[in-house]
């Protein structure tokens, strides 16, 4: 067997969701109206600058542009000509913009940042040092805050270092739309490759606005290039290098600039012309508009009598335009999520070199570092109003903030006072049914057996091992590097190099700074691939092993065979699912001591997948009258003496409590909840650490045959008399 | 300036309950009424299973004059509506501020517990009730869903519940047709979808949720005038025990726990001891195990649980693995320990392991059986360790109680660790055994330091045992 059991031929196209009705919201043609997330209207807006060329690696919140272009490849990029790839990775889609270098070819590419960000920076730099001619956009997802899955930054500093134009627009649909369209001109304009940041929230934006014809593209696949062109000024070598260096300064960022005062990018809204006001950053005035409603300053429609001045292109700032805004003002609060805080500082830097005598304020009311919502900002705004603000507003937004706080304390006494504790913590977790928790139920009963051991840990949801009920898994370096980050732990601690890897992970990085690496260096090391056959986290994205492309081609590339070909030869594959099977596998690995790279792919397919997939099978063998078994794992209630210990080497979201119906037990008993996908896992954690009697599988069979109703209605007739009933 | 502003509704759900689809429906059923929305949401991996939120605003006017301006995130005392599939991730809005006297609270009653709350060995669970009396104090309005009892079971339709009941609670504009219009156009599952809504506008929050409290067994023929004997308070749960035991052994092992009662002195210390007694006294061994398994009516249960009829074909497997001790439980000690395996150690993952056919006519047959060996029992091994440590365990209470009520209260608490199967039983009953050493030398000397052993070890018995140092 080869491969996470996907049959490639039931593999349902689009990831996670059927995109049939984006697909018709990117087709709409001028004067209609587009209703829908923002995510889309960027793409639909992509359309209409008329891109070639697409190309992204999959990554919340960016994978659904991704996943609905790869679903209207027939509809929509074939007749525009339009060039699209799911990328091997950051890198990859990043490499792609170098078809605008030469080529008056407009393309985009997207990613999750700023992770992606770091794994794309080597094709980022380059293309930034030569500059393009045809606009090229980097859309990234900025996973920063709530519901974010990556350790805190943010782009802006690789923006400056890389002297990108970066955009942060302010979240308004029409405005997206329209940025998004002026940011290939903007690249044009000034020869650099353009980022364009959109927060998770914003992406899943609803809203609506006025569509245009998409524009089929001057050179595309229909119409090709004429020919190659050749400029050694385009080579990243001295003495062109040196050259794009001064050129990006003297050329290419005055042309921003130029461009932002130009098309008025960045948006002036003078209030009431008082001796105070606010610079926000593009994605940050929606915070600061509902803030201000709040405190009394602005009305529903974000109507202020606050001077404004909101950047929607936050690198490179255009000092005239923000000396201008500061030349009257005694005191300016500049809004700016995170640290460090470049706007403040360039903005304090540029009052000084204009000798104007305005305070420039911001991280001492706002906070260092953590997203900035509205709760967040509206307290920094308060502080700064009844500082600096006019005599009104002043004690308007003093009584207005302690009024907001006063309800709110009020309201949260009521469940402090109510519940000694606070309400339960829910970080993500392997799903009902996931083939990649019983790893980690193995390496838990392992661990309690043979001691600890380090384990390395990967990007995905194999991360989630770490976390309870496991708590297996001790360091996370970064997609596809378990293997390399236990290069010096394994080592010190006399130990074998233990990592975790999902599939995703090894073919964006594993293979090559994972495998290849620990196979020539002759690491002892014990490296465990969970092959659920779709970087699943993202959305069950395909991959190399998947078995086809994401726009439905056939195509396989095997991991097993690639690990054969480095010459790794100590491989062995398991059933998930199959608890002493995985346990055997891993005792034997472990202790097959020496510089020898053992692999074990763990392997089912992603429980999402199947149930999408079987649920529809199912409901339409239920309905044409064919025969359909129904699989449940159950507990007797009365078996179960409510110890939990199944619970803590499951952590199945199907196994749960329910109150014990008997007056002798204090605790609640384990329960089955009907979600269960009968995957057995329970099940085998009872049998594997032998723990009770309790669980019990039950098939039922819906319209049986014959055959199978007479033996079973003998076999029903001995257990009546045998009392069953 | 306008007074207007969007009206703020905050979704609560875990991932996969439909709080996605709720939030397509109420944007879906503003653009057919027309009025100006948005919705934004972070789902990202906290779909899988993860508490997750859903903000969507709405600005009560058709055709404003001027694009409306929406928020992507709710603000402290700015939320009208708070709607949780899950009563603690309403709970959780009102930690987090979004629940003022200006929110209106709809919010599904079951519970759906978080792992933390499950890894615990004892109860770790959340109460309902005093979170919804403290959203009910802090907010305008609670309204509680029994989204189970409403919809007779179905429990998948709970968002489609939740959505009738914000379309019946007035807080937006939107006419309740716009919001079925939504449901059809939105083609999920449109019938059992519009069935739930239509519940959900009917629903007034008075509902009752089945009442899951524990019920007594009448106790068997026989005991009236040992009945008598004892507190009105206390015979429904003595009388339960004493059925208990006549089904698990027979009416003279029923009089055992009498005889037992008889050394415990004390309304509060005879029912905290009563229903932990009878509970030990019918350890799960077994023969118990085969009784239970073979108990008239459980497979139609399970028939029921999968939704099969009666003549349906059905496939059972029960998951035992018996250990060493468990096979050689009723065997007489002697005979037991010629049995081979009683020192080695079990290794995870191996061992036997059974998958045993109880709904067939002839595995249930041998279970049946097995059942009803239990004259052997009280010559058995496990029946004279189990014996010795209850008897023990009494000792250590009816001492205590001598000395000390509380302390002895306690100690009879600490009956929660003979508990489990296998390793899990013999570690708990170890860490009984070990706390009785020296008892009653203890009890003479330091009282208070035993007071604090006995406390330690019953939080111990209900904490999560695997819980990482830090």
């Amino acid at each position: 067997m080869d491969g996470a059991n996907v049959p490639v031929g039931l593999i349902h196209r689009p990831g996670e969701r059927s995109f049939t009705e984006e697909v018709k919201k990117l087709q709409l043609g001028d004067g209609e109206v587009f209703h829908g997330e923002a995510i889309l209207a960027v793409t639909k807006a992509l359309l209409q600058a008329g891109v070639s060329y697409v190309g992204g690696y999959p990554g919340a919140p960016m994978s659904h542009l991704i996943d609905v272009l790869a679903d209207a490849s027939e509809e929509i990029l074939e007749p525009l000509g339009i060039q699209f790839e799911q990328s091997a990775s950051e890198a990859g889609a990043a490499a792609l913009l170098s078809a605008s270098i030469h080529y008056p070819l407009r393309g985009a590419v997207t990613w999750k940042s700023v992770v992606g960000t770091n794994v794309a920076s080597d094709a980022i730099a380059n293309l930034a040092s030569t500059g393009v001619t045809g606009g090229a956009l980097m859309i990234i997802g900025e996973d920063y805050g709530e519901g974010s899955s990556i350790m805190q930054e943010r782009t802006h500093s690789f923006a400056m270092k890389s002297s990108l134009p970066l955009i942060d627009p302010r979240y308004d649909m029409t405005k997206l739309v329209e940025l998004t369209e002026q940011a290939f001109e903007m690249s044009e304009a000034s020869h650099l490759p353009v980022f364009m940041t959109l927060r998770i929230r914003a992406c899943h934006m609803t809203g609506s606005f006025i569509a245009k014809d998409n524009k089929v593209p001057e050179f595309n696949l229909n119409n090709p290039v004429p020919e190659a062109a050749y400029d050694v000024t385009k080579i990243v070598l001295p003495p062109a290098s040196y050259n794009h260096e001064q050129d990006k300064f003297a050329e290419r960022l005055p042309a921003v600039q130029r461009f932002i005062r130009e098309h008025g990018i960045n948006e002036i809204f003078a209030g009431d012309g008082g001796r105070y006001g606010i610079i926000t950053q593009g994605g940050a005035h929606g915070m600061v508009a509902r803030s201000l409603r709040q405190l009394g300053a602005a009305d529903g429609y974000g109507n202020s009598d606050v001077p404004m001045l909101v950047l929607n292109v936050i690198h490179p700032l255009v000092p005239e335009e923000i000396a201008e805004f500061m030349s009257d003002k005694d005191s300016v609060l500049v809004v700016e999520e995170g640290n460090p805080n470049l706007i403040e500082t360039q903005i304090a830097q540029i009052a000084h070199n204009n000798r104007i005598n305005c305070r420039v304020r911001g991280k001492d009311v706002l906070p260092m570092a953590g997203e900035y919502v509205t709760d967040v900002v509206r307290a920094g705004l308060a502080d700064y109003l009844a500082a600096d603000g006019p005599g009104q507003l002043r004690a308007a937004a003093e009584a207005n903030e302690a009024a907001i706080m006063r309800a709110r304390d009020t309201a949260r006494a009521c469940l402090s006072d109510a519940l000694p504790e606070p309400m339960p913590p829910r970080p993500p977790s392997f799903c009902t049914g996931c083939p990649e928790r019983p790893v980690f139920a193995a390496l838990k009963l392992l661990m309690a057996e043979r001691g600890p051991m380090h384990l390395s840990m990967d990007i995905g949801c194999n991360l989630f091992g770490a976390l309870a009920p496991f708590h297996v898994g001790n360091t996370v370096l970064g997609y596809g590097l378990s293997l390399a980050s236990g290069g010096a732990v394994g080592p010190i601690l006399d130990q074998p190099i233990v990592a975790v890897m999902g599939d995703g992970g090894f073919w964006h990085n594993g293979l090559t700074t994972g495998a290849i690496n620990a196979q020539w260096n002759k690491y002892d090391a014990v490296l465990i691939i969970l092959d659920n056959g779709y970087a699943s986290a993202t959305g069950q994205h395909k991959l190399p092993s998947t078995g086809m492309t994401p726009k439905g081609l056939a195509s396989k590339i095997s991991i097993e065979s690639s690990l054969k070909g480095l010459g790794v030869d100590w491989i062995e594959r398991v059933d998930s699912y199959n608890l002493p099977e995985t346990i055997g596998a891993l005792r034997k690995a472990l202790d097959a001591r020496g510089p020898r790279l053992r692999v074990i792919l763990s392997n089912n397919e992603c429980m999402l997948a199947v149930q999408r997939r079987e649920r529809t099978i199912k409901a339409k063998a239920l309905q044409a009258g064919s025969t359909v078994t129904n699989e449940k794992f159950g507990v007797d209630a009365e078996v179960c003496t409510g110890d939990h210990s199944c619970m803590r080497l499951s952590g199945c979201p199907s196994l749960s409590l329910s109150p014990s119906p008997d007056p002798l037990k204090e605790t609640p008993i384990a329960h089955v909840e009907d979600t269960c996908v009968a995957c057995g896992h329970c099940g085998e954690v009872v049998h594997a650490a032998g723990l009770c009697p309790s669980f019990y599988r039950a098939e039922g069979v819906r319209n049986p045959g014959f055959g199978r109703r007479l033996a079973s209605s003998i076999n029903q007739g001995l257990l009546n008399m045998l009392g069953a009933s | 300036m306008s007074a207007e502003r969007p009206i703020g509704v905050l979704i609560g759900a875990l991932g996969g309950q439909g709080g996605g689809v709720l939030a397509d429906w109420l944007t879906e059923a503003a653009r057919i009424s027309g009025f100006p929305a948005q919705s934004t949401s972070t789902p990202g991996v906290a779909q899988r299973t993860g508490a997750t939120s859903y903000y969507f605003e709405l600005f009560p006017e058709k055709n404003p004059t001027q694009p409306p301006l929406f928020a992507l995130f709710p603000a402290a005392d700015d939320v009208d509506l708070m709607a949780a599939l899950e009563p603690t991730e309403a709970g959780r809005a009102l930690d987090r501020g979004y629940v003022t006297k200006r929110t209106t609270v709809i919010t599904a009653t079951e519970r759906l517990y978080s792992t933390a709350e499950k890894v615990a060995a004892g109860d770790g669970t959340i109460a309902t009730g005093p979170v919804l009396d403290a959203l009910q104090a802090a907010s305008q309005k609670l309204m509680a869903l029994p989204m189970r009892a409403l919809s007779d079971g179905a429990a998948n339709q709970a968002n489609a519940i939740l959505l009738g009941a914000i379309a019946a609670s007035g807080i937006l504009p939107i006419p309740a047709d716009d919001f079925r219009a939504a449901i059809t156009g939105k083609g999920v599952a449109v019938a059992p979808n519009l069935a739930g809504f239509e519940i959900g506008i009917g629903a007034t929050g008075g509902e009752e949720a089945p009442d899951d409290g524990k019920t007594y067994s009448p106790a068997p023929d026989g005991f009236d005038a040992d009945l008598a004997a004892w507190d009105e308070a206390l015979r429904p749960l003595i009388g339960h025990c004493l059925a208990r035991l006549t089904d698990y052994q027979d009416a003279n092992y029923a009089r055992l726990f009498l005889t037992r009662m008889q050394t415990i002195s004390g309304t509060e210390l005879r029912e905290e001891t009563a229903s932990r007694l009878a509970a030990w006294m019918s350890f799960e061994d077994v023969i118990r195990v085969a009784q239970l398994k073979t108990r008239p009516g459980r497979l139609a249960r399970i028939r029921s649980e999968i939704g099969i009829d009666a003549d349906a074909p059905l496939k059972l497997q029960d998951f035992f693995k018996p250990g060493h001790e468990e096979i050689t439980g009723f065997l007489p000690p002697w005979l037991a320990a010629m049995i081979p395996g009683a020192k080695s150690k079990r290794r995870a993952g191996e061992g036997l392991t059974l998958r045993w056919p109880t709904g067939n006519a002839f595995g249930y047959a041998a279970l049946k059986f097995l059942g009803a060996l239990k004259f052997l029992r009280p010559g058995g091994n496990q029946y004279a360790n189990e014996q010795r440590a209850i008897e023990q365990w009494l000792g250590a209470v009816t001492k205590a109680a001598d000395i000390d009520t509380s302390l002895a209260v306690q100690t009879a608490r600490l009956a929660i660790w003979a508990r489990g199967y296998g390793d899990v039983r013999s570690a708990g009953l170890k860490s009984l055994a070990d706390l009785f050493i020296n008892w009653d030398q203890q009890l003479q000397v330091d009282l208070a330091g035993l007071k604090v052993s006995v406390d330690q070890s019953l939080l111990l018995a209900h904490a999560n045992p695997d819980a990482p140092a830090h």
